[in-house]
């Protein structure tokens, strides 16, 4: 039996059209569009599915916990329904917009009080902030070996084997547990839920835990100071540079270019 | 001396007749028996209503051989031997119950042949003899001799043994007529004029000695009765069970709407659509018995024709094999009180691959043509449904995902649901829901790059036209068929119940939609949910603005035009004319149709969730259909489905003639036109 803990964050739609993302650039906030529920990140699916796989193959507990405020039941609720066993929500609105390493401290606080851990799994980065500073926090946090950008994870003799993905390959390391790992987009896509694991899911108890609760010191949560917020402006004018022939066209473009000091 | 007076090795005649009928009943009955049985291993069906109606319905359709005669084509014309082989054999029938249950049943033989009845029946049988016997030659001429392509590999030893004692069996009945007039002492009621081939082949034995005469006669008697009994008991233990079958398979007919599918009680369903075939319904367990395998199904299929595994003639007669294989231990499970669910298997991988479920684009041309009303696209959608909710299959898992996930099938689109309507006159529900009509986008006239140009051509229409419009914008979800089809019944509801309630919220009665998915779901499909509303297609509307002046058409040249039937337009809601109608409207321009058309119409590949799905097996369907427009040597094709739209682009492309044959929906085209205001 091997106990997992998977962190998983909702965040806006990655997939939201540009005109639908809108920003208070007064509040530095961005406003959440109308009729546009948030999704898991991706990142975080694709972490569920690697703790999945491992209990496709031996006896293991899942357990997920999502820190934040205003978690979002619906959506939380589908990680039961694809098969795991517990869904912890850490909320509280001392949580709101708090920096990446206060998430960790939080996280780990959490991840302390469940007590058993094996292994601590987390998408690679969260798809609104691209941060990814987090998984590695609670690491440090915890005292446990770290791997990033896992493309695969195998369970032998009480030790893990990471293929860890690199810009031209991957690397395996192997590790003893506990540990935490980051997990990319080559685990895979995460799987979908049978409709009576669905209906399952729906009725099954979720514990949530306070700062309180969790004896979190406020005094250590940070926020970040944003100085300005704002959707970069895409302004592109086009000209064509025609000619009698291709070639006589290329000249053009070659001289406009240089008239232009771009060359 | 009669046959059934005439003693054998001592036994009289009517004994022996009377224990082979009985004994040919009795095998008859055993089998309907046994064949009941196995249908109520089935699910319950919802109740049937309207009895009369169907009873007529069928009266039309068995009596009058519709069923049959509705697909007669210049090409197909195996309808006319049907029904003439038919009409014989119904007369045949008629006679035999009044001969053998009030005639011999109640004694009154003697004195029927005494009247002028006797003469009727003996000049209408003759007529009817000879209806079956040229039906019958005809039928083992087609099959054996002609060979059509629906009747490849189906020169069996069954169907010949069917052919033959159906041939046989009027035969033998004019030469007991012919020896029985040849002896002179046909029955008084026959009179003096005497049916014509009867007495005709009567003469053939003009100089025979009475003895040899009165031995045809018997010879013939016998050999009668003993075809009459054989086929019989032949049919229930053949594909020919499709004579008893199809009528109550008709009787029992689906209610309309058609292609409507049955929705899944998701709270009390024991098991999700069909897994195993006790999870089909008898009614569908019925079809089975229904199909005499004469394959009009799989000449119109798309997907059999672009070579996919999918055949919809085979996969009813493999379901029949199956259950016929697995009955007899699912009536000793259901003996034994175990359920009977548990010792028939799966029938995916063992009785159906995954392929031939997943290669149907719902498009109901197999439903359509089949004369006795076998239903397939019900059974796919079952066993979809099966593997979907059970988690079962990674098929369609992206596209699903993204209905339930952002509630549009169109995964990575850019476009939000309210983009198309910058630069027109639009009204958001949300902001303004005082309207007259709730243009229902859809989520591919709204996502999707190419399609906007549908919606933004509806816009500018609507707006010309002056039409108090709005529409739910973001509000606005998918309409669910395509989870539906895929097998998702339960985000189907979901989708159906979401936007149900918002239709309901905003008082909606009145709905346009230029998607005959969406138009045929929420039309169709939404009362089943509780969403009644009153939906309009945007041909058929835009068919009434011309018509009323609404709409003016003042210039502009369509030119030759080929207008392709969207299967939930045409074959699921019976919508060919408006159109017709609205091209016909348009200045300088000539229609001209496709080999195949209207009912007959060939899909574009893309129903059925198949937009989202690869096509990897086989030819490309839209690209068979692309071919059949570029014959008519049209410049455009004009279509009214978003899918159709894609799918023929795309071929277009393919083929290398988006120069020569554009691809238009009928309101780009009437758009492109000059309007008068």
């Amino acid at each position: 039996m091997i106990d997992i803990i998977v962190c998983v964050k909702q965040v806006l739609d990655p997939e939201l059209p540009l005109s639908l993302f809108k920003i208070n650039p007064e509040a530095k906030q961005v406003i959440p569009p109308r009729g546009r529920a948030p999704v898991l990140n991706p990142f975080d699916e694709n972490a569920l599915e690697a703790a999945l796989k491992i209990k496709d193959t031996q006896e293991a507990k899942i357990t997920v916990i999502s820190m934040g405020s205003g978690l979002d039941e619906v959506i939380l609720r589908e990680t039961l329904a694809v098969g795991a066993d517990d869904l912890i929500f850490l909320q509280d609105d001392a949580f709101k917009d708090v920096d990446s390493y206060s998430t960790a401290y939080v996280l780990a606080t959490a991840i302390k009080k469940i007590g058993k851990y094996d292994l601590i799994l987390c998408g690679r980065q969260a798809a609104d902030t691209d941060a990814g500073q987090v998984g590695s926090a609670i690491a440090e946090i915890l005292g446990i070996p770290s791997i990033t950008l896992a493309g695969k994870i195998e369970v032998s003799n009480g030790k893990l084997k990471i293929q860890r993905v690199t810009e031209d390959g991957y690397e395996v390391i192997e590790v003893p547990m506990p540990a935490l790992i980051t997990a990319g987009y080559e685990i895979g896509n995460i799987r979908e839920a049978s409709f009576q694991a669905t209906m399952e899911a729906d009725t099954k108890e979720i514990t949530t835990w306070s700062a309180q609760e969790l004896g979190i010191d406020l005094s250590l949560l940070k926020r970040s100071n944003m100085l300005q917020l704002s959707i970069p402006a895409h302004e592109v004018t086009c000209q064509l540079i025609k000619g009698e022939s291709p070639e006589e066209a290329g000249k053009n473009l070659a001289i406009k270019l240089r008239d232009d000091q771009k060359i | 001396m009669s046959a059934v007076t005439t003693t054998y090795f001592g036994i009289p005649g009517y004994v022996i007749f009377w224990v082979i009928f009985a004994l040919a009943i009795g095998l008859f009955l055993n089998r309907m028996s046994q064949l009941v049985r196995y249908m109520l291993l089935g699910r319950r069906e919802e109740s049937y209503g309207q009895i009369v109606r169907r009873a007529l319905k069928t009266a039309v359709a068995v009596l009058g051989q519709w069923c049959q005669l509705k697909n007669l084509t210049f090409k197909d014309r195996a309808s006319i031997g049907h029904a003439f082989m038919a009409w014989g054999f119904f007369i045949f029938i008629v006679f035999y119950f009044i001969f053998i249950i009030i005639g011999a049943g109640f004694g009154v033989s003697e004195t029927l042949e005494h009247t002028s009845f006797f003469f009727y029946y003996a000049w209408v049988m003759d007529i009817a003899a000879v209806f079956v016997i040229l039906g019958a030659a005809w039928g083992i001429i087609r099959r054996y001799v002609v060979r059509p392509s629906r009747l490849k590999g189906e020169q069996t030893v069954e169907a010949m043994v069917i052919l033959v004692t159906v041939l046989i069996h009027p035969v033998t009945h004019l030469f007991k007529e012919a020896t029985s007039i040849a002896l002179g002492h046909p029955p008084a009621g026959l009179g003096a004029v005497l049916p014509p081939i009867s007495s005709a082949l009567s003469n053939l034995f003009a100089g025979s000695a009475e003895s040899t005469i009165e031995a045809a006669s018997i010879g013939f008697f016998w050999a009668h009765w003993l075809v009459v009994l054989f086929v019989l008991v032949f049919i229930v233990y053949s594909r020919y069970l499709h004579v008893v079958a199809s009528i109550f398979n008709i009787l029992f007919q689906s209610p309309p709407p058609k292609g409507t599918l049955r929705p899944v009680d998701l709270k009390n369903a024991k098991s999700l659509g069909a897994g195993r075939i006790t999870d089909l319904t008898w009614k569908q367990i019925l079809d089975l018995y229904s199909c005499v395998v004469c394959g009009q199904c799989q000449e119109l299929c798309p997907a059999t024709a672009s070579g996919k595994p999918l055949n919809p003639k085979e996969l009813i007669q493999d379901l029949k094999k199956h259950l016929l294989e697995v009955g007899p231990q699912l009536l000793k499970a259901k003996k034994e009180e175990e359920s009977a669910g548990n010792s028939s298997g799966e029938l995916v991988g063992k009785v159906i691959t995954e392929d031939e479920i997943w290669a149907c684009t719902t498009c109901r041309a197999c439903d359509n043509v089949c004369p006795v009303l076998v239903e397939h696209v019900d059974k796919i959608v079952d066993l979809r449904r099966n593997l979907i909710m059970g988690s079962k299959t990674e098929t369609a898992r992206d596209p699903l995902r993204n209905i339930r996930v952002r509630g549009h099938p169109w995964m990575g689109t850019t476009l939000a649901r309210e983009d198309w309507t910058q630069g027109l006159n639009v009204k958001i529900m949300a902001e303004n829901s005082n309207v007259d009509i709730l243009y229902w986008v859809g989520c591919t006239e709204a996502l999707e790059d190419r399609s906007i140009k549908i919606a933004q051509a509806i816009g500018k229409l609507l707006n010309q036209a002056q039409i108090n419009f709005g529409i739910l914008g973001e509000e606005e979800s998918c309409c669910g068929d395509p989870a539906r089809r895929l097998g998702n019944e339960h985000q189907f509801q979901l989708q159906a119940q979401k936007n149900i309630k918002i239709l309901q919220n905003y008082n909606v009665k009145k709905i346009v939609t230029a998607c005959p998915h969406c138009y045929n779901t929420i039309k169709n499909e939404y009362p089943q949910f509780g969403g009644e509303f009153e939906v309009i297609h945007h041909t058929q509307f835009i068919a009434q603005l011309l018509k009323e002046g609404k709409l003016k058409v003042s210039g502009g040249n369509g030119g030759l035009i080929t207008y392709h039937d969207a299967c939930y337009l045409g074959r699921y809601n019976d919508i060919y004319q408006p159109p017709r109608q609205i091209l016909n409207n348009l200045p300088d321009t000539r229609i001209i149709e496709m080999e195949q058309n209207r009912a007959r119409s060939f899909c574009c590949g893309g129903g059925g969730g198949r937009m989202w799905l690869e096509e990897n097996i086989g030819k490309r369907i839209s690209e068979l259909r692309i071919e059949q427009a570029i014959k008519t040597k049209a410049q455009t094709v004009a279509t009214a489905c978003p899918y159709c739209l894609q799918m023929f682009e795309d071929a277009a492309k393919v083929k290398g003639v988006e120069e020569s044959l554009k691809v238009r929906d009928i309101a780009e085209l009437v758009g492109s036109m000059s309007l008068l205001t």
